[in-house]
């Protein structure tokens, strides 16, 4: 279980809080979306999470392990993160999704770490893509390739952020499926940050909204109600019940 | 000399002079063109993926223009080293210390990196930071040499200038084993991270999130790469362009994957600029040309035809 108590971050000394004692907890196998305006701290959690920025305070512990105290290589394995803004070199697919096993091997490849990255390619239907060139692919499959890549690191903990920003509605639609197939058939935690909030309602099984960097609620999908999106948007919406899902829209 | 005059020399079956010529002269300058070539090729590359910026170059930390500055400063005012081209072979016996003025060069290069690496640690090594820091401190150097050469005689301006040419024939036996334990030291370093490199190009969040601790590979791979252009530039003085169109074909042609493209840039670097000093002295009419600016002349319409006409990826 992901354990976050009082975290607190500003990007220098004299710069305001972007992130003001958060504390969350996202247990194994659940998908947890960070609900927010744009700039109220989502990417800041995460980079703090990923190790990529150093809190001014507080703690993050997995299973009780602190990772804060753990080497960037040791976290990796631990927690693996696909960004939005995915960049990748003029490397195979293969390749690039091997490069997620550098937690395990250092300097050089092993057959293992092959043959983990051959499995989670295969079991995400890229195998005919093994050998092509990642830039080269759509944004849809570059997606999943970034996924691949994070699995192979064989995290507890994937942190995935705005995974839709760039697809089209069928690529939403497909990389929305895999995530909740990962987190049910491998138990891994998954924490991503949506703007749309039917998406965030389809995925997610716990909300954490925040504003100005605290978590001013968080909870199951009843949390999601018509007053805390006003509070945490300033948005008129209207939650309707159709086909046993709840639907927001805009009033 | 014909070619089996050459081999004859070589194996010291030719006449005093000819083996003189092939062993003290041509020899060195091969293996400086070999080494040299690698290296500038290898830590242009490096420089390009650390910066994430495809005008990087070797000496994009300023350390080509603190290397003129060092040998300016050496020759005009300490008049010291080698106030010649590499062509005349008696200033290797002359003055105080044949080495002194690229002791200078070195030392002010090494000057250059340590001011920038330490600024740049300030803002964690971010790539635009690094290269206007590069161009800020290069420039520096450029006026302080400028100031320099104002004051200069005649005889000390000629020879700061002509320093600056790159030329492969100040290389002994001697430079060229200082030069070949940097580069291949350096070489095999960037092949030992050569995954951690390939990780820098899927960005710094995404390299710190599967463990490579970005600032330390980008201290240390610019430290090691401008190490390595400094040595060079040191010795043979200033060899431009090998730097940037190297590492640009061999990713063009190879990919990006460091595994391929290390190997890649030193082996095209190394043929670049020994094909080029073998043109700069036959084109010179009995002196050798400047092989910085054979070097571009070989280089620059080849590399247009692979970016003008070669498919692009979708990066």
């Amino acid at each position: 279980m992901l354990e976050i108590k009082d975290l607190t971050f500003r990007y220098s000394k004299r710069a305001p809080l972007v992130l003001d004692k958060i504390s969350l907890t996202l247990n194994n196998g659940e998908i947890g979306v960070v609900l927010g305006k744009n700039g109220s701290g989502k990417t800041t959690l995460f980079k703090n999470i990923l190790g990529i920025e150093k809190p001014d305070s507080g703690s993050i512990t997995y299973d009780g392990k602190d990772l804060l105290k753990l080497s960037r290589g040791a976290r990796a394995a631990y927690i693996a993160y696909v960004p939005q803004d995915i960049q990748f070199g003029d490397l195979t697919v293969f390749d690039t999704v091997l490069m997620g096993r550098m937690p395990y091997f250092g300097l050089k490849a092993g057959k293992e770490d092959e043959t983990i990255t051959l499995n989670i390619l295969e079991d995400m239907g890229l195998s005919e893509l093994v050998s092509r060139n990642a830039n080269e692919l759509s944004g849809g499959e570059r997606q999943k390739i970034a996924i691949a890549r994070a699995l192979v690191q064989e995290p507890k903990l994937l942190v995935f952020d705005e995974p839709t920003g760039n697809l089209d509605i069928a690529n939403e639609q497909l990389i929305l499926k895999e995530a909740k197939r990962v987190a049910k058939e491998k138990g891994i935690g998954i924490l991503t940050s949506l703007h749309d909030l039917n998406q965030a309602l389809d995925l997610g099984t716990k909300f954490f909204f925040i504003k100005n960097g605290k978590i001013e609620y968080q909870g199951g999908p009843e949390t999601v109600t018509e007053t805390v999106i006003k509070e945490i948007f300033n948005a008129d919406v209207e939650i309707i019940e159709h086909d046993n899902r709840r639907i927001i829209i805009t009033r | 000399m014909s070619i089996k005059e050459c081999f004859d020399a070589l194996l010291g079956n030719g006449s005093a002079a000819q083996v003189r010529i092939i062993r003290n002269i041509r020899i060195p300058r091969v293996l400086a063109a070999l080494i040299a070539g690698a290296g500038l090729s290898v830590s242009g590359l490096i420089m390009q993926t650390n910066l994430n910026n495809p005008m990087a170059s070797p000496a994009t930390l300023g350390v080509s223009n603190a290397a003129v500055f060092g040998a300016n400063l050496s020759i005009i005012a300490f008049a010291g080293g080698f106030l010649s081209t590499g062509n005349n072979l008696s200033s290797y016996t002359t003055g105080a210390n044949p080495y002194s003025t690229s002791l200078m060069a070195f030392i002010f290069s090494t000057i250059s990196i340590v001011v920038i690496l330490g600024l740049c640690r300030l803002r964690s090594f971010r790539p635009g930071v690094v290269v206007l820091a590069g161009v800020a401190i290069g420039s520096v150097w450029t006026a302080a040499t400028t100031i320099l050469q104002f004051y200069a005689t005649d005889v000390g301006l000629s020879a700061a200038v002509i320093w600056t040419f790159g030329d492969l024939g100040r290389a002994t036996y001697k430079t060229d084993i200082i030069m070949a334990i940097v580069v291949v030291v350096g070489i095999t370093v960037f092949i030992i991270t050569s995954w951690r490199l390939n990780a820098l190009l899927s960005g710094d969040a995404a390299a710190k999130s599967i463990g490579v601790n970005v600032n330390t590979l980008r201290f240390i791979s610019m430290l090691i790469a401008s190490m390595i252009t400094a040595v060079c530039v040191s010795f043979l003085g200033m060899i431009g362009f090998v730097g940037i169109i190297c590492p640009h074909v061999i990713k063009k042609i190879l990919g990006q994957d460091h595994r391929v493209s290390i190997p890649g840039a030193a082996l095209s670097g190394s043929i670049l600029l020994l094909l080029a000093d073998t043109l700069s002295r036959s084109m010179g009419n009995g002196s050798a040309l400047p092989v910085g600016a054979i070097t571009s002349m070989l280089g620059a319409p080849f590399f247009l035809i692979i970016i003008l006409f070669r498919k692009e990826g979708r990066s």
